[in-house]
């Protein structure tokens, strides 16, 4: 078992060595394409948690003008949390708000250090089902004594998901065709492996080595090719990756992101699976049947 | 052991209605013609092809029958010595050898006691380092009989061993054969060396446009 399997892996590397040129190549394919899916691959998670981050958003927040006594706030809380379309109603506090403001900005607190005194209102947050309900609430909160202003992103919501959704779409299918193209290019390197290796399958064949036992080598060659590229493509988008994050990051502090090991893990191990598969289902359709007959 | 080659035509006809038995043990010429179906006739016993009527029976199993996942396992009984050697020009003599070992998953110091073995029984012990490019014909052709019985198969099966060969080096090839032989093995050589096959007094098969004209029993290339 192990020394097949070591017959198998020299026999792999050998074929690879012999067809230095056309390996490199492939391998040089294979990384583009996989950068270019990860490159997709990296945006539609981004808008994932865009959307997630808009949907959560699905809010209107009515600012109260100051000295208003809790008493007030909860009748009216209890109120709104009557009207139709309302999910949930959250009260926040001046402190709250300004915790809040604080923990947004992260690393850039030192804006907020001069500040004398909280200028922050407190206000209710109001979840809405959908984004339709959101007019009818704000201009019906909006006619409360003692709430200063009512804020809603309606329209825009609307259409940035229309957007993303999009683009979304569009991803996957570029993704799925390139996917194709890899695999076929995969399916064409073997093929020329194999060719120039017929003597070797053919001898093979003749002195009583198995199917199974000719192809494992090829598809070793497959997969060591699709690991390469693969990793290579990682380590090349993920550098690029957190060069732009920082770029960004500078930019628009609020930007939710997706930055992070755990990020950039999760799409290694999609490329890793990705180059894999191809090379090896490339290296299997090649050599779906290895002939006994006419030798 | 037990072969009985029985082959209706494909659209050219190759093999005509051949009936043959050939005895574990035996030695075997096959001898016609270029192009009498010699080649064919050996490709069915290591199953290349499958005859189009008939049956053939290797080692008592019907070759039509046989699946094609258990076809490698015939080929393990089964040395051949092909007219155009097929050998692995970027290997060194003794990977050569050795290959048919690999292959079937030997265990390396099996693999170097055997192929060491039959190399100095062959004569090329001193060139196992050698390339094939770097070998005479004969020698080559000695490479391709090494490889072929490093296993001990139970048939070997040879098609013009003494194709593009000196008389001399010829007789060589086939004293290496008939040692084979000697062990217990089936060799069937294919041949139309004439001087080769009267000289061996061997039974010879004479095939002609695919069909038996004559079996004899230590017999002569041709009667005329």
């Amino acid at each position: 078992m192990i020394r097949s399997t070591l017959f198998y892996i020299k026999e792999a590397f050998l074929s690879t060595k012999k067809n230095s040129v056309i390996s490199l190549a492939t391998v040089i394919c294979l990384t583009a394409t996989l950068i270019i899916v990860g490159i997709f691959l990296v945006i539609s998670l981004n808008i994932d948690l865009f959307i997630a981050n808009i949907e959560s958003q699905l809010i209107a927040i009515a600012y109260f003008k100051d000295n208003f006594t809790e008493e007030e706030i909860k009748k009216l809380v209890e109120e709104i949390s009557n009207l139709k379309g309302v999910k949930e109603v959250h009260y926040i506090s001046k402190e709250e708000a300004l915790q809040k403001l604080k923990e947004d900005l992260a690393e850039h607190e030192d804006i907020l250090a001069g500040l004398p005194e909280n200028p922050l209102p407190s206000s209710l947050e109001i979840k809405v089902y959908e984004t339709g309900y959101l007019e009818e609430i704000a201009s019906l909160l909006s006619q409360y004594k003692g709430i200063e202003e009512v804020n809603y992103g309606g329209e825009l919501t609307k259409s940035l998901m229309s957007i993303f959704n999009f683009v979304r779409k569009i991803g996957l299918w570029i993704i799925l065709v390139l996917l194709a193209i890899a695999i076929l290019i995969m399916f064409s390197v073997i093929k020329i492996s194999v060719h120039s290796r017929q003597q070797e399958i053919e001898i093979m064949a003749l002195v009583g080595a198995t199917s199974w036992f000719i192809r494992w080598p090829f598809i070793i060659e497959g997969f060591l090719k699709g690991f390469l590229s693969s990793l290579i493509a990682f380590f090349f988008l993920s550098k690029t990756y957190q060069y732009f994050i920082g770029q960004v990051k500078e930019i628009i502090p609020f930007l939710p992101i997706m930055a992070g090991n755990e990020f950039l893990i999760r799409i290694g191990i999609i490329l890793l699976f990705l180059g894999i598969s191809i090379g090896v289902f490339g290296s299997m359709l090649s050599l779906r049947k290895i002939s006994f007959e006419e030798l | 052991m037990f072969h009985v080659f029985k082959t209706f035509p494909n659209k050219i006809h190759a093999l005509w209605d051949i009936n043959l038995h050939v005895k574990k043990g035996e030695f075997v010429f096959l001898v016609g013609p270029t192009g009498a179906g010699k080649t064919t006739l050996l490709k069915l016993v290591y199953r290349g092809i499958l005859p189009s009527k008939g049956q053939v029976i290797v080692d008592g199993v019907n070759l039509s029958r046989l699946k094609l996942s258990l076809v490698p396992y015939l080929r393990r009984e089964i040395g051949i010595v092909f007219q155009d050697f097929k050998l692995l020009y970027d290997r060194n003599v003794f990977e050569n050898v050795a290959f048919s070992l690999r292959v079937v998953g030997t265990k390396n110091i099996i693999i170097k006691q055997k192929v060491n073995e039959v190399l100095d029984i062959i004569g090329l012990y001193e060139k196992k380092n050698t390339y094939p490019h770097l070998l005479s014909g004969g020698e080559q052709q000695k490479l391709c009989i090494a490889r072929a019985v490093v296993s001990r198969p139970l048939i070997l099966l040879t098609d013009e061993p003494t194709g593009n060969l000196d008389p001399e080096t010829s007789w060589e090839i086939m004293k290496l054969l008939f040692k084979i032989n000697v062990w217990g093995t089936t060799v069937i050589v294919a041949s139309h060396d004439k001087l080769m096959v009267d000289k061996a007094q061997k039974r010879v098969i004479r095939l002609v446009q695919g069909e038996v004209v004559s079996d004899a029993r230590k017999g002569i290339y041709a009667k005329q």
